[in-house]
C-alpha cells in the first residue's frame, strides 16, 4: 500500500505545479468557508454577549428636572430601602487623541445575589475597590492607549491631561473603547466630586417610582436581536453558498489530479494493483492532502476574518450598539467543525474521482466510444436530477405558503438550496442543447462550427466549473441585491423614523407646557409628538368573522403632520395613501407588518384593543413596514392615543424652518424648562452615522463577493488546466491543417467567454430568484417581516462582465501556453499521443 | 512544386544539440510521388514538418509552389498549408467533435474550396458511405485513416504530405489504405511525399530517398 | 437605531463590567484551610491586634466600644433570636453586620468621594419550620467619613447615640433613650418585594448587663495566643413584627448580641468553628465554641501541622456574672450529621462541662439552615435537652463554619 501511495505521490515530484494547484484549490475553498464562519462565529458570540447584556439591562432613575444626583442623595435612596446603584460616566482622552468612555461603577450595589460572593473571598474584588484600583479594558482599546498586548496587564497609561489610569486588567468581553473602574477611581479621574451621572437598578427591582423621580424601565428597550439576526442570517447564507462553490473547486482540483495521472493509474492496474487497493491509496492521498489543505485553509480563513473583521466589527458595533471585538474569539469546536466540513466536502467531491478510478478501464480500448453515450446519459441524469430538485423547491414553496409566518426557516433555506441545485444541474444539459443548436446553425462557417462542436466536447470537463461559476454569480447577485435592498430599506426607515432634525426627550409632565411654548416659536415648523403605551389586542374582526386574540401589543402615537406623512412608507392601504392618512387622522389605525402577518390582518379589518381603562374597536387603514421590531405595533394618531388610551408622551420631534437657529432654540428650551444636556438630540447626526455604517457593510459584502468569484475563477482555471494537454492535442491538427495559432487562441478565448456569458445570463434571473428567496421567504420565515425586493441593473451588468472577465482570465494562461508553444512541442505531443 | 536546398535542422535537447537534418536537398515536381525512408530518428518526420511549414529550418531554403516558406509570416504559412497541402498523419488526427462528413470537409471549408460533389465522391471512394453522421471514434482504424486521407484531399491540394500513413494499421488494412491513397493521388494529379520505413509502401512510388542520421544517402535531386 | 438605544449602550457597558467582575472572582479559588475560614486566619501586618493586655473596662470604655474599630481587620455586630409568634410556633432570626478593612490604616486612600477603606456586609435570616429565608447586602465606607449624618456614608456604626446601618438595614438606639443607652434598640431589615418580601422590625430591651468573654474581653482563639476582643449582650427581650411570605405577624422572645473585633481571629491552621449560644430556661446562659485545628499542639508533628481543636466558653448567671471556661473544661461531641447543601454538617451535639455540671444534647430541629451567602455557613436555632433525662432545658443558636 505504501508503495502504491508513494508511486501515486511521485507524480507530484515531477509536476510540483499540479500539487500546488490541488492544494491551492483545497486551501482557497476551505479558507473562504472558514473565513466567513469565523466572522460569523465571532459576530454571533458578540451578539450573544450583547443580548445577554440587554437581558441584564438596568432600570434607570432620573430626576424630573434632569439635574444630576449627589452622593448623599444616593445614600438617602439606599437608606430608604431602594436597591439602586450609582454610576459615573465620562470621557477620557488618550495621548493619541482617542476618546474613550470611562465608566465608574460600584460593584457592591450594582450586582445582585451571587456577584456579591466575591466580597470576602476574592482578592480581585478588593483590588478593584482599593488603591491603586484597576482599569478593566477590552484588548481592542489597547492600541488607542499605545500599549502592546503583552505588556498590557498592570500597565498604567498616561492620558492626554497627564493623569494616569489605574493598572490595566484585560477583559475581552468588554465593549471596545470602554474603560471600567471603581467609582472612586473614576471620580478622581473625572474630577466629578460627589456627583453621580445616573442611578440604576436591576430590572423590576423598584416596585414603584420614588416621588420626584422618573423611572425608565429596562423592559421598554428594544433589543437589537432581530436586526442583528437578520444580518447574521445573510452572512450564514453567504457562508453556505461559499462552501458549495468550494466543493466545486475541490472537485475540479481533484479531477485535475486524477486526469493527469490516468496513465499511471492504468499502468498500476496493469501491473496487478487491484482496483480496491488503488481506491484505498487514492483515498489516503485525498485525506492527506485534504488535511493539509483544510488546516491551511482554516488558518488563513481566520486570517481573512481578521482582515475583514475591523470592518465587520465597526459595522455591527455602531449599527447595533453592540461591540464586536476585534479579537477573534473562536471556540475549539469551530476548529473541529471547520476541519470536519472541509474533509467531508473533500470526500464528497472526491467520491466521483474515486468512482472513476475504481472503474478505470485497464486498456483504453473502446473508451472513446463509451464516452459520448456516457456523457449523454450523464446529461439526462442531470436533467432528471434538476427536475427533481425543482419539484422539491416548488413543493417547499407550496408548503411554506401554508405555514404561519416566522416558521419554516429551514424549509426556506432548503428552497433556495434546491433552486440553486436545480439550476446548477440544468446548466450542462442546457449548455449542451444551446451548443448543439448553434453547431447546426453555423455549419457553413467552418471555424465557428468547429469551435461550437469542440465546445461540446469540452463541456463534460468544464461543466462542474461552469456550475460553480453559475452558483457564485447567482449568489453574488442575490446577496448583493439583498444587502443593497437592506440598505435602501434601512435608509427609508431612517427617513420614516427620523423626520425631525431635533428630537426632544423631556420629563413626561413637561410636554404639555413645552408644546404650548413651542407653538409660539416662529422657527418651529411642526411639532411631532409621539406617545407610547402597552395594550392588548383583544379581538380582530375580518370579513371571515371575529376572532378572540389576547396578544400583547405596543401602541405608538405619531403626529400625522406634513413633514411625516410623505416619508412614512405604507405596504398596503384600503384605497390610497391620501385616504389612509385622512382616515388615520380621524381615528383609524395602522398596524405594522409583523402584526399583520402574525394575525393575518388586512386593511379594513377592525381590531379591539384594550388598555388600562380603555377598550376601543378601531379600523385598520393601512399596514406599514417596521423593520427590526420584534413585536406587533399599532399606530394611532397621537391626539387619539392620548384621548382614548391616556398614553403618556414619550418624545417630540421638532421640524424647523430652514433659517432656524438650532442652537438658540436648544438653549432657550433648556433654559426655559431646565432640561438635561441629553434631552435634545440631533437626528441628522444619527442619520449620517447610520448611513456611513451601511456603506461599510457594503464594503464587506463586496469583499466577500469578490472572494467567492475568485474561488469560482480558480475552479474554472483548474478545470482548464486539467484539460490543457488534451486541448493542445485537439488544437494541433487544426493548426497543421492551416489555421493560424492566433486565430485558434482567439477562438479558444471566445469559446470560454461565450460559455461564461451564457452562464452569467442564466445567473441573472437565478440571482433575482435568490434575492427574492432571501427577502421574501427567509426573512419572513425568520422574523415575520419582508424586506422589499430591489434590483440593481448596473450591478447585474457589472457581474455579467465580471463573469466573462473571470472566464477569460482563467482561460488566459492555458491559451497563452498554447499560443507560445513551439511547433515542435505541439508536434511532439501529437506524435507522443 | 517543393524544393529543399541545403537544409539544416538542429534541436536543443537536455543532452546537448542534436543534429536532425544536415545539408539536405531534394526536389519534388508536380504530380510526382516521392518516398522518404529511414530508421526511427533518422530525421524523416522532421523533414516532412519542415516541408509543411510546421517548423522552420536553421539553414537552407525550402520552396513550396515558388514561395520561400521560411520567409513567410505565420498566417501566410497557415494559408499555404490549408490551400496547397494535404497532410496525413500516422495517428489520423481527426477532430473528435465533428462528424465524419464534417471532418472530411473541414479543410476544404477552411480553404473555401468546399465542393459537395467532390466530397460525396470521396466518401464513396473511401468506402464511408452511410457513416457520414458518425463520429471518428465510432470508426475502425482503417476507416479513420481513410477519412484522414479524404480530409487532406478534399480541397484538391497540389501536394500531399503523408507521415507513416499506415504505421498504425495492420498489414491487410495498411495495404488497402495505401492502394486507396495512391489511386486517389493519381486521380487528382497530386504530388506526394510519403515518409515511411516500409519497403512495401515505397515500392509503388516514383522515387525513393533514404535518410540516415540526418543525411540523404542517395543524393539524387 | 433610536437615540434611546444609543443611550442605553452605556447601561450595557455596566452590565458587562459586572460580568467581568464575576468572571474574575471565579478565577480566585475558595480560601484554603491554610488561611483559615474566609481568610480570617490571614496575616494582618499593619493592623491593630487584639491583645490580652488591653482589657475592656466598665463603664469607661462604653459606649465607644460599640462603634467600629477600623484599625482592626474584621468586626461584627451579630444578633440571633429565638422567638415565638402569636400562635406559639417557634421562629428564629439572625441579623449580622460585618466590617472588613480593605487595607491597614497606613495604606488608606485619601477620603475622596467614593474612596473606601472599609467593606461592609450584612446578613439577615428568618427561619420558621422548614422555611429559611436569607438576604445579604454589601456596602463601602471610608473610616474618615463624617458619620454624624448617616447620609454621608452607605454603612457605618456610631456609638452615641448607637446606630449601626447598611442601607436601610439598621440597628439603632430608641430615640427617647439617653444618647449613651445600649439597652433599648430597634432593629429594622427587609428584603424582597410583594409575596416574597420578608424582614422584621423589632424592639430590643436588655434585661441584663453586657458580658465580657475570656480575660476581660480578650477571647483567646488558639493555643498560640491568637484572639479577638469579644463581648455580648445575651439578655435581650424582643418584641416586634416579622414579615414572612408577605405576611406580618407579631413575635416575642429572647435574643443574643455578640460584638467581636480582631485582626487575626483564627490561627492559620484552623479551618472553622462550631459556636453555641444557649438560653437556659432557668435564666442561665452559656456561650461555647470550638475552633477546629490550631489547639495546643501536644501531639506529634502531624498534630502540629493539622492542629488540634481549641475550645472556649463562658458560663453566665442570670445576673450576668461570667465564668470563663478553658479548653479542657469543655467536651464537645458531634452525635449526628445531616446532609445540607452538599456537605455533611453535624446537627446533633453532646456538650459536657463538668465544672458546671452540664451534660446536654443540643439538636437543630431543622437542618436546612444553610446561609447561601457569599461566604456560606450554617446558622440556625437549636433546642437543648438534658442528656440523662431528656428533659427540655432551653434553646439557643448554633453557628458552624468551614464545612
Amino acid at each position: 500500500m505504501t508503495r502504491v501511495l508513494a508511486t501515486l505521490l511521485s507524480h507530484y515530484r515531477r509536476h510540483p505545479g499540479q500539487l500546488i494547484m490541488l492544494l491551492l484549490g483545497l486551501w482557497v475553498a476551505s479558507a473562504l468557508w472558514s473565513g466567513i464562519q469565523a466572522i460569523n462565529a465571532t459576530a454571533r458570540d458578540s451578539y450573544d454577549r450583547a443580548d445577554a447584556m440587554f437581558d441584564t439591562q438596568l432600570d434607570q432613575l432620573e430626576r424630573r428636572d434632569g439635574t444630576p444626583f449627589s452622593r448623599t442623595e444616593y445614600h438617602s435612596l439606599r437608606q430608604a430601602g431602594l436597591p439602586v446603584s450609582p454610576m459615573l460616566e465620562g470621557e477620557v482622552v488618550t495621548q493619541d487623541g482617542t476618546r474613550l468612555t470611562l465608566i465608574g461603577i460600584d460593584p457592591l450595589t450594582l450586582s445582585s445575589d451571587n456577584a456579591l460572593a466575591q466580597v470576602n473571598t476574592s482578592t480581585s474584588l478588593s483590588d478593584f475597590l482599593s488603591p491603586p484600583w484597576q482599569t478593566r479594558v477590552a484588548p481592542d482599546a489597547l492600541a488607542a492607549l499605545g500599549i502592546e498586548r503583552e505588556k498590557a496587564s498592570g500597565a498604567t497609561p498616561t492620558l492626554k491631561d497627564g493623569k494616569t489610569l489605574p493598572p490595566l486588567v484585560l477583559a475581552p468581553a468588554l465593549p471596545p473603547d470602554t474603560l471600567i473602574m471603581d467609582i472612586a477611581a473614576a471620580a478622581r479621574l473625572l474630577e466629578s466630586g460627589d456627583e453621580i451621572t445616573r442611578i440604576v437598578a436591576a430590572p423590576g427591582a423598584l416596585s414603584e417610582t420614588p416621588t420626584g423621580l422618573t423611572l425608565t424601565r429596562a423592559t421598554t428597550l428594544a433589543s437589537p436581536g432581530q436586526l442583528t439576526e437578520s444580518f447574521h442570517l445573510n452572512l450564514t447564507a453567504l457562508g453556505l453558498l461559499a462552501w458549495v462553490v468550494g466543493l466545486f473547486i475541490v472537485q475540479a482540483a481533484l479531477g485535475l489530479a486524477l486526469e493527469q495521472r490516468l496513465g499511471m493509474l492504468r499502468t498500476l492496474r496493469v501491473l496487478g494493483v487491484s482496483g480496491r487497493r488503488l481506491v484505498i491509496a487514492l483515498s489516503l492521498e485525498l485525506i492527506l492532502l485534504g488535511l493539509i489543505g483544510a488546516l491551511a485553509g482554516i488558518a488563513s480563513g481566520v486570517w481573512l476574518a481578521r482582515l475583514l473583521l475591523p470592518d465587520v466589527a465597526a459595522t455591527l458595533g455602531s449599527l447595533y450598539g453592540a461591540g464586536v471585538g476585534q479579537e477573534l474569539n473562536l471556540p475549539w469546536h469551530y476548529w473541529v467543525g471547520g476541519l470536519a466540513v472541509s474533509l467531508s466536502g473533500l470526500l464528497l467531491a472526491g467520491s466521483g474521482v474515486l468512482w472513476r478510478a475504481a472503474r478505470l478501464n485497464m486498456l483504453e480500448l473502446g473508451q472513446m466510444q463509451a464516452w459520448r453515450s456516457g456523457y449523454r446519459r450523464q446529461l439526462t441524469l442531470m436533467g432528471i436530477g434538476g427536475a427533481i430538485a425543482l419539484s422539491i423547491a416548488l413543493a417547499l414553496y407550496a408548503w411554506l405558503r401554508f405555514q404561519p409566518p416566522g416558521d419554516g426557516l429551514v424549509a426556506g433555506f432548503g428552497l433556495i438550496a434546491a433552486l440553486l441545485l436545480a439550476s446548477a444541474l440544468w446548466l450542462p444539459p442546457f449548455l449542451a442543447l444551446v451548443l448543439r443548436t448553434l453547431t447546426h446553425l453555423v455549419r457553413r462557417r467552418p471555424l465557428i462550427h468547429w469551435a461550437m462542436a469542440d465546445m461540446q466536447l469540452q463541456l463534460p470537463r468544464l461543466s462542474l466549473a461552469m456550475m460553480a461559476l453559475l452558483i457564485a454569480l447567482a449568489t453574488n447577485l442575490g446577496v448583493g441585491s439583498m444587502v443593497g435592498g437592506f440598505r435602501l430599506t434601512f435608509l427609508d426607515w431612517l427617513d420614516q423614523r427620523l423626520v425631525a432634525p431635533l428630537y426632544l426627550n423631556a420629563p413626561t409632565e413637561q410636554y404639555a407646557d413645552i408644546d404650548v411654548w413651542l407653538a409660539d416659536r416662529p422657527e418651529v415648523f411642526e411639532r411631532l409628538l409621539t406617545r407610547r403605551s402597552d395594550a392588548t389586542l383583544q379581538a380582530a374582526t375580518t370579513p371571515e368573522g371575529s376572532r378572540a386574540l389576547g396578544t400583547p401589543i405596543e401602541l405608538y402615537g405619531i403626529t400625522p403632520g406634513k413633514s411625516l406623512t410623505p416619508h412614512w412608507p405604507l405596504l398596503a392601504t384600503q384605497q390610497d395613501r391620501a385616504s389612509a392618512w385622512a382616515a388615520f387622522g380621524d381615528g383609524a389605525i395602522f398596524v405594522n407588518e409583523q402584526l399583520a402577518t402574525a394575525e393575518n390582518l388586512a386593511p379594513g379589518n377592525r381590531l379591539t384593543l384594550s388598555a388600562p381603562g380603555a377598550n376601543e374597536t378601531l379600523t385598520i387603514a393601512a399596514i406599514y413596514p417596521d423593520y427590526g421590531n420584534p413585536s406587533g405595533q399599532v399606530l394611532v394618531a397621537s391626539p387619539q392615543l392620548a384621548a382614548r388610551f391616556n398614553a403618556p408622551p414619550s418624545s417630540m420631534g421638532l421640524v424647523l424652518n430652514d433659517d432656524a437657529n438650532v442652537d438658540a432654540l436648544r438653549a432657550a428650551l433648556r433654559e426655559r424648562f431646565v432640561l438635561g444636556s441629553d434631552a435634545l438630540s440631533d437626528q441628522a447626526g444619527i442619520k449620517r452615522i447610520a448611513t456611513e455604517i451601511f456603506e461599510r457593510t457594503f464594503t464587506i459584502t463586496r469583499a466577500l463577493n469578490v472572494l467567492t468569484l475568485a474561488v469560482a475563477a480558480l475552479a474554472l482555471f483548474a478545470s482548464l488546466l486539467a484539460q490543457a494537454r488534451s486541448r493542445r492535442q485537439q488544437l494541433a491538427p487544426l493548426w497543421a491543417l492551416g489555421v493560424p495559432r492566433t486565430q485558434l487562441a482567439q477562438l479558444n478565448l471566445a469559446q470560454l467567454g461565450g460559455a461564461a456569458l451564457v452562464t452569467g445570463l442564466l445567473a441573472v434571473p437565478l440571482g433575482i430568484v435568490i434575492t427574492w428567496g432571501l427577502v421574501a421567504i427567509i426573512n419572513v420565515a425568520a422574523f415575520g417581516w419582508r424586506l422589499p425586493l430591489y434590483l440593481f441593473p448596473w450591478e447585474m451588468a457589472v457581474t455579467l462582465a465580471t463573469a466573462v472577465g473571470v472566464a477569460l482570465l482563467a482561460a488566459a494562461l492555458p491559451t497563452l501556453r498554447f499560443w507560445r508553444a513551439s511547433p515542435r512541442a505541439l508536434l511532439a505531443e501529437e506524435a507522443n499521443q | 512544386m517543393l524544393e529543399l536546398h541545403q537544409v539544416h535542422k538542429t534541436y536543443a535537447t537536455p543532452q546537448g544539440p542534436l543534429k536532425v537534418l544536415e545539408n539536405v536537398s531534394l526536389r519534388l515536381a508536380a504530380g510526382q510521388s516521392l518516398g522518404l525512408m529511414g530508421e526511427s530518428g533518422s530525421g524523416k518526420s522532421t523533414l516532412l514538418h519542415l516541408a509543411a511549414g510546421l517548423d522552420l529550418p536553421d539553414q537552407g531554403v525550402i520552396t513550396l509552389e515558388g514561395q520561400n516558406v521560411a520567409s513567410l509570416p505565420e498566417p501566410t504559412r497557415a494559408k499555404l498549408r490549408r490551400e496547397q497541402l494535404g497532410l496525413v498523419f500516422q495517428q489520423f488526427h481527426l477532430v473528435p467533435s465533428l462528424t465524419v462528413i464534417d471532418n472530411l470537409r473541414l479543410q476544404a471549408r477552411l480553404a473555401s474550396r468546399d465542393d459537395a460533389d467532390w466530397s460525396g465522391y470521396l466518401i464513396k471512394r473511401l468506402g464511408l458511405t452511410g457513416m457520414e453522421k458518425r463520429y471518428p471514434e465510432q470508426l475502425s482504424g482503417g476507416q479513420q485513416q481513410r477519412l484522414a486521407i479524404g480530409r487532406a484531399l478534399a480541397p484538391r491540394p497540389p501536394l500531399l504530405l503523408a507521415d507513416e500513413p499506415t504505421g498504425n494499421l495492420d498489414e491487410t488494412t495498411a495495404g488497402e489504405v495505401l492502394d486507396l491513397l495512391l489511386s486517389l493521388v493519381r486521380e487528382t494529379h497530386c504530388a506526394l511525399l510519403i515518409v515511411t520505413h516500409s519497403l512495401q509502401v515505397a515500392a509503388p512510388l516514383d522515387r525513393c530517398l533514404r535518410l540516415r542520421h540526418g543525411r540523404l544517402l542517395d543524393a539524387t535531386p | 437605531m433610536s437615540l434611546r438605544r444609543m443611550r442605553y449602550l452605556l447601561l450595557l457597558l455596566i452590565a458587562t463590567g459586572m460580568l467581568i467582575l464575576y468572571g474574575c472572582g471565579d478565577e480566585d479559588p475558595a480560601p484554603t484551610s491554610s488561611s483559615g475560614f474566609a481568610g480570617l486566619g490571614e496575616d494582618a501586618d499593619g493592623f491593630e491586634h487584639a491583645r490580652p493586655n488591653q482589657p475592656l473596662t466598665f463603664p469607661e470604655d462604653f459606649p465607644q466600644e460599640h462603634a467600629a474599630h477600623p484599625d482592626y481587620r474584621i468586626e461584627w455586630w451579630y444578633l440571633t433570636a429565638n422567638l415565638k409568634d402569636a400562635a406559639g410556633d417557634p421562629l428564629g432570626l439572625q441579623w449580622t453586620l460585618f466590617r472588613q478593612a480593605l487595607m491597614p490604616p497606613s495604606e488608606r486612600p485619601a477620603p475622596t468621594p467614593w474612596a473606601a477603606d472599609q467593606l461592609w456586609m450584612a446578613h439577615m435570616a428568618i427561619s420558621q419550620g422548614e422555611q429559611h429565608e436569607v438576604a445579604e447586602r454589601f456596602g463601602r465606607s471610608h473610616s474618615q467619613s463624617q458619620l454624624s449624618n448617616a447620609q454621608n456614608s452607605q454603612a457605618g456604626v456610631v456609638a452615641s447615640p448607637f446606630h449601626a446601618w447598611l442601607d436601610d438595614w439598621q440597628l439603632k438606639a430608641n430615640e427617647e433613650a439617653a444618647s449613651t443607652d445600649f439597652n433599648h434598640l430597634t432593629l429594622t431589615a427587609y428584603s424582597g418585594e410583594g409575596e416574597s418580601r420578608f424582614g422584621y422590625r423589632l424592639e430590643l430591651t436588655a434585661e441584663g448587663p453586657l458580658v465580657l468573654h475570656g480575660a476581660e474581653g480578650f477571647s483567646q482563639k488558639a493555643a498560640n495566643g491568637q484572639g479577638s476582643m469579644y463581648y455580648s449582650q445575651p439578655f435581650w427581650r424582643i418584641n416586634g413584627d416579622v414579615t414572612l411570605n408577605g405576611e406580618t405577624k407579631t413575635v416575642s422572645g429572647r435574643g443574643w448580641l455578640d460584638r467581636e473585633w480582631s485582626s487575626q481571629l483564627l490561627d492559620a491552621r484552623q479551618s472553622g468553628w462550631d459556636w453555641f449560644s444557649i438560653h437556659f430556661d432557668d435564666g442561665q446562659k452559656l456561650m461555647a465554641f470550638q475552633l477546629r485545628g490550631g489547639g495546643d499542639g501536644s501531639g506529634g508533628d502531624a498534630d502540629q501541622e493539622q492542629g488540634t481543636d481549641y475550645r472556649s466558653g463562658t458560663w453566665i448567671t442570670p445576673q450576668g456574672d461570667a465564668t470563663p471556661l478553658a479548653t479542657d473544661e469543655i467536651i464537645l461531641t458531634p452525635l449526628a450529621t445531616s446532609a445540607v447543601a452538599g456537605r455533611d454538617v453535624p446537627t446533633q451535639w453532646r456538650l459536657e462541662i463538668p465544672s458546671v455540671a452540664i451534660d446536654i444534647n443540643i439538636a437543630a430541629p431543622y437542618a436546612n439552615r444553610w446561609m447561601t451567602t457569599s461566604v456560606p455557613y450554617w446558622e440556625g436555632e437549636v433546642v437543648v435537652n438534658d442528656r440523662a433525662s431528656g428533659e427540655s432545658l432551653g434553646e439557643g443558636y448554633l453557628e458552624m463554619t468551614g464545612y
